[in-house]
């Protein structure tokens, strides 16, 4: 085995986990003490570093993705195409996200921005490079393309930002009138919010998280998105001093639209990696939904619930890293112990792996935002803001909040039934396969981090309420709630402790009274008929409700082909999708005119020196001629 | 702990007992109505007492998810009944009685049946547990819109003020309210599991929900699952009951009234059985849609009546 080149590897990759744990704890203590270390924001083009309560939330949302992560792949890695190179990636990787959420200058965030946006295209690159990678290598492309075309625009905003002196004085836009504040904000939510895959802007997203190892998808889906997530509430919350209304309605329709197009393409996903990199969109959409609320409701004159609105919104982001982190490094486990990612060729994998099985069934359980587990607790802050929002007694106001609270309640249907797919395929039932059969549990390097962002899961959801009030004191009204295990809001509460212990005191004495279970076995009632593997319900079966109930919406395709040999009906073959309609109906014009575009322009590029001749006298004649109409002054 | 808060909880927990009654209820009216005699209201009692005798059976291949889903979804629904607080007196329980937090338990009562379901694999419970979830989707926007439009006057979700702020007859001047209580009538027939969005009492597998993934349990797990539907309808149709029947402020009064309003929808559910078919599945979430929007017209008619 390869132990002794992987030996340095595994080493220094479970160094840079304890690190990483150091950097994480000291972001907590900057988060929960409201304490400011180092620079403050600076429109001075000098490198300038610093950390602040916000930043320590962020900090602590590295670590606890990419701690884990960095353990995991010191086991994963080693069997891995170019361990040496894979782990210098999974290593920087962190370190360009940290160098981000703590540049306090133009220059450190346009830098460290950069340097994240390549280090996973070299990783994929890398670990495709083995086995011919054109796949990658396109995916790579795209990602490259979009996130740099669309990052112009943080760019775009953060210079004017500095130019104006105001990255870090919040009244420095004010004075610079509702042009600049309006290149800005539009600027900024195109650079940020490509980079944190909001619709329309997502399109690489779900190519480019699954390509990656692992090891590297967990960091992408579950804190690179969150940091441009970061980048937007710095701009929201900061940078625009206070936005209009309309800034705030903007983003409260594009979390609405991201959360619910992620979560549909999500469900009919067979790919696990895919449908993970799919909900990562679902949930940037709850996230920017809540940022949106937090917006409006501080425009309104709503201090205190736009304070919820925005610790909902920062609750839930990290909530999600660790879950995602999960469910990517549980992927990665799956695929590595024989099963594959295809989910219709899985199943009885909690039997065969219990501990990587009961890791990822906690995960799928929190992100479907079920009680008492993590993604239940942000989901009803969220829900709460936006129920605050609707109650407002302006009819747009009321609308907006009733529609969006309503969008959300179908987003977490949806991936209730998402993730019930995923757990049923992958775990539960009898294994669809011969190779899911003989799946083998990972060594526990691999399981360990996963128990323990398990174990994340579940704190997370008993006790979000140590957490949320320094969240809502981040807010620029202040947030006073009271710090205790669940969460207080004016008005009610949701005792996520009390719920626990009730859920755990009611289960125990069911089966107390259920008593001794006698039971005998018997064959699953299929009509009688002989339960075979070719009966098994599929990731299509599943969905099948909700693709015919929203046929409108999602036009899937279908093609059944009936072979008939002398006119009796021998084989019958089916084919069945649901097409990305963003992809077709916002990208291919795009992209149409785009190379028609280049090819026009490749026209004038003909080679041809007379007519570079020709252009450059015409170009002479022209500024001759507005020269002399007085143009040019 | 004051006298109020003592009957409030002894008539909480006597729900716990009184559940399979409501469904008894209903059937028996069902039966008067098609001219028959009808078992009475007790059956389902009878029906518990059989199962509890019973042994359970394990379906070939099934794991420890198909075991803990009766548990998992009797300790929810437990919780759920006791969440629901009964004429604006809660009791102190750690739990609190916040609204959302009953659609979560009710969400986590169908994601364990949907998981047995997967578990034990049988084609019927896996198009039960699809159709369920998949109407779910659309029905927890309809709940949340419904829930929008019941917090408005109290300005909370917190089930014992929203009780309060809508006693007594002014909240009813609001045509917003209406709007609410007609879009709850639709969420009683589908958390309830009842005609014409689901038929309890068929096991016609073609046309099952909720019935679907029950098909594989038996005994005391079987006895278990059956007690939880009953707890469902005593959870919805209280809260139908509290939020949109009139009712007064004072809690004698208070409970009257939901004691009343529960009966008269039993009846009224009875009625619907009998005088509806059950509806094609795939009309169904465009009807929830249509309720989710009535909801949302409600908002948008307080908002513009200036507000709570």
């Amino acid at each position: 085995m390869a132990l002794v080149p992987g030996a340095p590897v595994a080493l220094s990759l479970r160094v840079q986990a304890a690190g990483l744990i150091a950097v994480g704890t000291a972001g907590g203590v900057c988060l929960l003490d409201g304490r400011s270390v180092g620079s403050g924001f600076t429109s001075e083009l000098e490198p300038a570093v610093g950390v602040d309560p916000l930043s320590g939330l962020m900090l602590m949302m590295i670590a606890l993705v990419a701690a884990p992560a960095a353990a995991y792949a010191a086991v994963y890695l080693v069997a891995a195409a170019h361990p040496r190179a894979l782990a210098v990636l999974t290593g920087l990787f962190p370190l360009a996200l940290i160098g981000v959420v703590t540049a306090r200058d133009a220059t450190l965030i346009l830098g460290a921005w950069e340097l994240m946006t390549l280090v996973p295209a070299a990783a994929i690159l890398v670990a495709g490079g083995a086995h011919g990678g054109g796949d990658e290598r396109r995916a790579v492309f795209e990602y490259l393309a979009i996130t740099h075309i669309g990052g112009a625009g943080v760019w775009v905003a953060v210079l004017v930002l500095a130019e104006r002196g105001a990255l870090g004085d919040p009244a420095g836009l004010a004075s610079a009138g509702t042009g600049v504040q309006t290149l800005v904000a539009v600027a900024g939510l195109i650079g940020f919010g490509t980079k944190a895959g909001l619709v329309p802007l997502h399109s690489w997203l779900p190519r480019v998280h699954p390509l990656a190892p692992s090891s590297i998808s967990a960091v992408m889906s579950g804190v690179m998105v969150k940091v441009a997530l970061y980048g937007m509430v710095r701009l929201l919350m900061e940078w625009l001093g206070s936005p209009a209304a309309w800034v705030g309605f903007a983003v409260l329709a594009l979390g609405a639209v991201s959360a619910l197009s992620g979560i549909l393409q999500a469900l009919f996903q067979r790919d696990l990696k895919r449908l993970l990199a799919f909900s990562t969109i679902e949930n940037v959409g709850i996230v920017t939904l809540a940022l949106g609320a937090a917006v409006i409701l501080a425009d309104r004159g709503e201090p205190a619930w736009a304070a919820l609105a925005l610790a909902a919104a920062l609750l839930h982001g990290l909530n999600h890293a660790v879950v995602k982190a999960l469910l990517f490094l549980g992927a990665g486990s799956l695929e590595r112990a024989g099963a594959g990612r295809d989910l219709d060729r899985m199943g009885g994998l909690l039997r065969r792996m219990p501990w990587t099985g009961a890791a990822v069934l906690t995960g799928c359980l929190a992100i479907a935002g079920l009680p008492v587990l993590s993604g239940f607790a942000s989901e009803w802050a969220t829900l709460q803001a936006l129920l605050g929002l609707g109650r407002q007694d302006a009819v747009g106001l009321a609308l907006a909040g009733g529609v969006a609270a309503a969008a959300l309640a179908v987003t977490v249907g949806l991936g209730a039934i998402c993730f019930v797919k995923v757990i049923g395929l992958a775990l539960l039932g009898a294994p669809r396969v011969p190779g899911a059969a003989e799946a083998v549990e990972t060594p526990r390097g691999m399981w360990a981090p996963l128990a323990a962002l398990g174990a994340a899961c579940l704190a997370l959801g008993v006790a979000p309420g140590l957490l949320l009030p320094a969240l809502a004191d981040l807010a620029p009204g202040g947030g006073g709630l009271p710090r205790g295990a669940g969460i207080d809001i004016p008005g009610t509460s949701l005792p996520t402790l009390g719920i626990a212990l009730a859920l755990a005191v009611a289960a125990a004495t069911l089966l107390a009274l259920r008593g001794r279970r006698t039971a005998a076995p018997a064959p699953v009632w299929a009509c009688g008929q002989a339960v075979e593997p070719s009966l098994a319900w599929t990731s299509a079966a599943f969905t099948k409700p909700v693709r015919l109930s929203m046929w409108g919406l999602l036009r899937p395709e279908r093609e059944v082909e009936v072979l008939s040999r002398g006119g009796v009906p021998d084989e019958v073959r089916h084919r069945g999708a649901v097409p990305h309609l963003i992809d077709g109906a916002v990208y291919a014009p795009v992209l149409r005119v785009a190379l028609a575009g280049a090819g026009a322009a490749r026209r004038l590029q003909s080679g041809s020196l007379r007519l570079y001749a020709g252009y450059l006298v015409g170009l002479v004649v022209l500024l001759l001629l507005l020269a002399r109409t007085g143009v040019l002054g | 702990m004051s006298g109020r808060e003592a009957i409030a909880l002894a008539v909480q927990l006597a729900g716990l007992a009184l559940a399979p009654l409501l469904v008894g209820g209903v059937q028996t009216v069902k039966a008067r109505l098609q001219g028959r005699r009808g078992s009475g209201p007790l059956q389902p009692y009878r029906e518990l007492r059989r199962l509890w005798g019973r042994s359970a059976v394990d379906p070939i291949g099934t794991g420890p998810v198909y075991r803990a889903a009766p548990v998992a979804v009797g300790a929810a629904l437990a919780l759920c009944l006791l969440v629901v607080p009964v004429a604006a007196v809660g009791t102190g329980w750690p739990a609190g009685h916040d609204l959302l937090v009953v659609i979560g338990l009710l969400a986590l009562a169908r994601v364990a049946m949907a998981l047995s379901a997967w578990d034990t694999g049988g084609g019927f419970g896996m198009m039960g547990a699809s159709r369920d979830l998949g109407f779910a989707a659309v029905g927890e926007a309809l709940l949340v819109a419904v829930a929008l439009v019941a917090s408005i006057p109290a300005g909370t979700t917190d089930l014992r003020a929203m009780w309060a702020a809508s006693a007594g007859p002014d909240v009813w001047a609001e045509p917003g309210h209406w709007c609410g209580a007609i879009a709850m009538g639709l969420v009683v027939v589908l958390e309830t599991g009842r005609q014409p969005i689901d038929n309890p009492d068929t096991h016609l597998e073609l046309t099952m929900i909720h019935e679907g993934p029950l098909l594989e349990y038996a005994g005391r797990d079987l006895a278990v699952l059956q007690w939880a539907a009953a707890a469902r309808h005593w959870v919805v149709l209280v809260l139908a009951a509290g939020l949109f029947l009139p009712h007064p402020s004072d809690f004698a009064g208070g409970l009257a009234a939901l004691a009343l309003g529960v009966i008269v929808l039993v009846v009224a559910l009875g009625v619907t059985e009998t005088w509806h078919a059950k509806m094609r599945l795939l009309r169904v979430p465009p009807i929830l849609l249509a309720g989710t929007a009535l909801a949302l017209l409600g908002v948008v008619s307080w908002a513009a009546g200036g507000g709570a």
